[in-house]
């Protein structure tokens, strides 16, 4: 009796300290993630360009440049956007000062009407230019928004070990109830991602369609989002890739966006 | 206008070859694109006074060219009209060409033909003195065609004090306002609502060194939010003043001096402005044919209240400096019968509140747009509304209307009661 009141102690003892073990290993698992997909290097740049993909087969291209900042690893970042085409949106630039927890900024230069318009930070489900992916999609949800668990550690997509990881917003969140990722052993990179509604309901699918390695950092250059109830997606392939290229701080102000860096956006 | 256009015409393709040869470097080259867009729009008055039916039947081709190096860039945009009244009738403008270059002391030039915009209002415009188009924002032309372009120097400064900005704008042009033509508008003079011929072309003032206008900007971030300050010398854009002994309508000079914050608050976006405009030419208000000096300021705040969906609230106060003397100056042009006597009054403060509203639907394709101008003051009126759907990238079509209303022809919107219109527009970008 006495050895099986151990025995039970000891189980309870280790499933606990699995189950803690296993949060801290998703969360850390998901930290990692975020920080190797949206924060390589110091600073990082792209030529990107984005089919947006409707039901009926129309498609719509958009081509911009991205300039990103890191003032802090997993915290505080910059982005600079250049738009090329469509030809209603060329020459027009868009700033965001990142502030996970907080609430960013953004600010939107129109050239045709030499007017800098600071944008409230809004919804971070909204559609980033009329494409399926989101400004969260874009600039990164916060790993600590979520409650992270591991499902499985001996996944595999498209040949890569990966983990299989549960994340539940800590607060109501209209993104999703759901989200599960497919993070690459190897690269910490998310391989895939499934999003799932209230109801349980699969709503979309983000998948990494091609996975380089540029300037010593594994990036994904080709990523895709399915809106699985709409039928339709958006592809997004990123070229040109530069990481640590020195980017000045005052380049993510007022004074370039009106005028951009022709240095780096050509 | 065509004395100016003749001269810019001349002067403009030189700017552009001289500056697509700095700023290129032999590889690169000019990079073109543009749109065609047709516009129909129709007065839904019967009894408007203009020349017209339609108020505007155009199909435009704009053209942009652009060239860049590393620190300077050249820019030019062309627009080509043809009126579809009178098929012989085309019309060209340069909206934009200039040069940007960059001193690697921290200084950015812009020159030649360009747009000028600064301020924070939302189609409320205090320290922006910048000419502006109310023709083309009146009949439903593209949103940008309100700012009007100048040709100016610009010379912006940024330092660890903040910016400092200075533009000069040696050639003076109007804001470009209805003249009866395509839109009937209130004279004063004759103290009714008029068409072309009642049309008084204003003196514009001459083209000297004096009068060159000068507009002054330092602006720097405070705590988060965004602080500037504003000085200007030049003349009313709108002919304010008029000169009864030889009888014509002029812009009488204007010293405009104010400042402005902007900022993020409560999750959506708050700016406050506020500007004294100094008529120089009527400094004690007594002169009754010179408007006269005021101070003028608004406050607004912006929020996205749902996923694509924005809405902003605008309230502004103008307050007229030396009302007495106004009073008095009008009252004395009464007695001695040179004014009538039912000539309308100003009131001494205007208030008006505005609101943009806008809704995109499916995946951003489809845009739905409300603007309102309300005086409570004046009792007069503007309403913009339009509906844009992106049929593709290259194609959108757009359908919407401008109505005017006020109890008095002599208000701001009031004046424009007959021109209410609805329009049509298609666009293909390239």
């Amino acid at each position: 009796m006495k050895k099986l009141l151990v025995f039970g102690m000891v189980l309870a003892l280790a499933i606990f300290a699995t189950a803690t073990l296993s949060a801290a290993d998703a969360t850390e698992i998901m930290k990692q993630s975020h920080l190797a997909y949206y924060y390589s290097g110091d600073d990082g740049m792209a030529k990107v360009s984005m089919k947006i993909v409707s039901k009926s087969g129309k498609e719509r291209i958009r081509e911009f440049t991205i300039l990103r900042l890191d003032i802090e690893d997993g915290g505080q970042q910059k982005y600079y956007t250049y738009f090329k085409k469509p030809s209603d949106v060329s020459r027009l630039t868009f700033m965001v000062w990142k502030y996970p927890g907080g609430d960013d900024k953004r600010w939107l230069y129109m050239p045709a009407i030499d007017l800098i318009k600071q944008i409230s930070a809004g919804d971070k489900t909204a559609s980033f230019v009329n494409s399926d992916f989101t400004y969260e999609d874009i600039s990164g949800r916060h790993w600590t928004e979520d409650v992270h668990t591991i499902i499985s550690e001996s996944e595999t997509v498209d040949g890569k070990e990966a983990y299989l990881i549960s994340s539940i917003p800590v607060k109501k969140y209209k993104g999703f109830a759901e989200k599960k990722s497919w993070i690459d052993k190897k690269t910490n990179l998310p391989l895939k991602e499934e999003y799932y509604d209230k109801k349980g309901e699969l709503e979309k699918i983000f998948s990494a369609d091609v996975i380089e390695e540029i300037g010593g950092f594994p990036t994904i250059t080709q990523r895709t989002i399915k809106i699985i109830k709409k039928n339709k997606y958006t592809t997004l392939t990123f070229d040109e890739i530069t990481y640590n290229t020195g980017l000045g701080d005052e380049i993510f102000t007022e004074r370039y966006l009106k005028t951009p860096p022709r240095k780096y956006i050509k | 206008m065509k004395r100016y256009k003749n001269r810019v015409g001349l002067i403009l393709p030189l700017i552009i070859l001289i500056s697509v040869g700095i700023a290129t470097p032999a590889q690169s080259e000019v990079e073109v694109n543009g749109f065609v867009e047709g516009l129909w729009t129709g007065g839904v008055d019967d009894n408007n006074v203009t020349d017209r039916d339609y108020t505007a039947a155009e199909t435009r081709l704009q053209l942009r060219l652009e060239s860049y190096g590393e620190s300077a860039e050249a820019f030019a945009k062309l627009d080509f009209v043809q009126d579809g009244f009178d098929s012989t009738s085309y019309d060209w403008e340069v909206r934009e060409a200039y040069l940007k270059f960059r001193l690697p002391i921290g200084i950015d030039f812009k020159i030649g033909r360009q747009i000028l915009t600064w301020g924070t209002g939302d189609l409320l415009f205090i320290n922006d003195v910048f000419a502006k188009d109310y023709q083309s924002f009146f009949i439903g032309r593209q949103d940008q065609y309100l700012k009007a372009p100048q040709t100016a120097l610009r010379a912006e400064w940024y330092n660890r004090f903040g910016s400092f900005a200075i533009v000069l704008i040696p050639d003076f042009e109007p804001n470009i306002i209805p003249t009866g033509d395509r839109l009937s508008f209130y004279n004063p003079l004759q103290m009714s609502i008029v068409g072309s011929d009642g049309y008084m072309p204003p003196v514009e003032p001459d083209n000297n060194f004096d009068n060159t206008e000068i507009a002054f900007r330092y602006s720097r971030s405070i705590a988060g939010f965004s602080f500037a300050g504003y000085a200007y010398r030049g003349f009313y854009k709108d002919p304010r003043g008029y000169n009864p002994v030889d009888d014509y309508i002029y812009f009488p000079r204007l010293n405009v001096y104010g400042s402005s914050l902007r900022g993020q608050i409560a999750g959506g976006i708050v700016w406050l402005e506020g500007g004294y405009y100094d008529s120089r030419e009527d400094v004690d208000g007594d002169n009754y044919f010179v408007e006269n000096s005021s101070i003028k300021g608004f406050v607004g705040f912006e929020k996205e209240l749902m996923t694509d969906f924005t809405a902003n609230l605008q309230f502004q106060v103008e307050q007229m400096v030396d009302y007495e003397s106004y009073v008095n100056s009008q009252d004395a042009l009464i007695t001695s019968s040179m004014l009538p006597p039912n000539v309308p009054r100003v009131d001494e403060q205007k208030t008006m509140i505005t609101s943009r509203l806008r809704k995109q639907v499916y995946s951003q394709t489809v845009t739905f747009s409300l603007f309102g101008f309300y005086s409570p003051s004046d009792k007069d009126s503007h309403i913009r509304f339009s509906a844009e759907y992106k049929y593709s990238d290259e194609l959108s079509l757009m359908a919407g209307g401008n109505v005017f209303d006020g109890d008095q022809p002599s208000t701001s919107f009031g004046q424009f009661d007959l021109n209410d219109n609805v329009y049509l527009k298609v666009n293909y970008g390239f």
